[in-house]
């Protein structure tokens, strides 16, 4: 199989990063406006009883609003990390399709890479620990430590060790006269 | 690096100029210049067979090692 162009592993994994990028865009977008919204109406639920006559609906607003808005701040939050990841892995095959991936640039946005998957996952616990005690009869995110998830970050961080001896080389090789 | 590139002093000798040398070993301006100034990593066997060649010299004459610290990677 090709390495690069029409056809390619490479080209299909593109395809799969451009879609995720637009799709994360569009979900990020919807959540920080319902985030908006239900702080709006959390603070102000006459203003969703005049919109909707079911006091049942606004009873619940009123209590469970804050609550529900920062759980949608947090996946916007979750989501806009994830989206700044694969911003950063599309720069990466950018770099690949111009034929240049030891580009010095690359090894600064794994490191990226690796400090967001480990922000999140530290935000995980965080949300997790604060959801526990703000509402300890439901749960809203998922607290169990994941192995899977720290060794992703370790290997990312390996790759951007592995990148920054590529970039050396691709550089000792461009002063090789 | 304490390996010194003498090709100003060497070229100065044959009265033969940058892009002369240029032209007659087939490396470019750009790269000679890397190597003049003494920016050049490592020089290929066959870039210094066809110097030498052209130049009328010996490898001593374009290398010189000064004992010195080393000058650290980038």
């Amino acid at each position: 199989m090709r390495a690069l162009g029409p056809g390619s592993v490479s080209s299909f994994l593109k395809i799969i990063l451009d879609v995720i990028y637009v799709g994360l865009w569009i979900f990020v977008s919807l959540l920080s406006l319902f985030t908006l919204v239900a702080l709006l109406f959390s603070f102000n639920p006459e203003l969703l009883a005049q919109m909707l006559p079911i006091s049942d609906a606004v009873e619940a607003v009123s209590r469970d609003g804050p609550l529900f808005a920062g759980a949608l701040a947090a996946w916007a939050l979750l989501l806009g990390g994830w989206m700044v990841i694969v911003e950063r892995l599309r720069r990466i095959f950018a770099t690949l399709t111009a034929g240049d991936p030891f580009h010095p640039d690359n090894v600064l946005r794994l490191r990226v890479v690796g400090l967001i998957l480990a922000s999140l996952e530290v935000g995980r616990y965080v949300f997790s620990g604060l959801a526990r005690w703000l509402a300890p009869k439901t749960k809203v995110i998922d607290d169990s430590f994941t192995l899977t998830a720290w060794f992703s970050v370790l290997v990312v961080f390996v790759l951007a060790e592995v990148f920054r001896e590529g970039a050396r080389l691709r550089r000792e090789a461009e002063l090789t006269i | 690096m304490p390996v010194r590139v003498n090709l100003d002093r060497v070229l100065l000798d044959r009265r033969m100029s940058l892009t002369e040398l240029s032209d007659r070993v087939g490396v470019t301006i750009a790269n000679l210049s890397i190597l003049k100034t003494g920016k050049a990593r490592a020089v290929r066997f066959s870039t210094l067979d066809a110097l030498c060649r052209e130049l009328d010299c010996q490898p001593g004459d374009l290398l010189t090692f000064e004992s010195g610290p080393p000058d650290s990677d980038d």
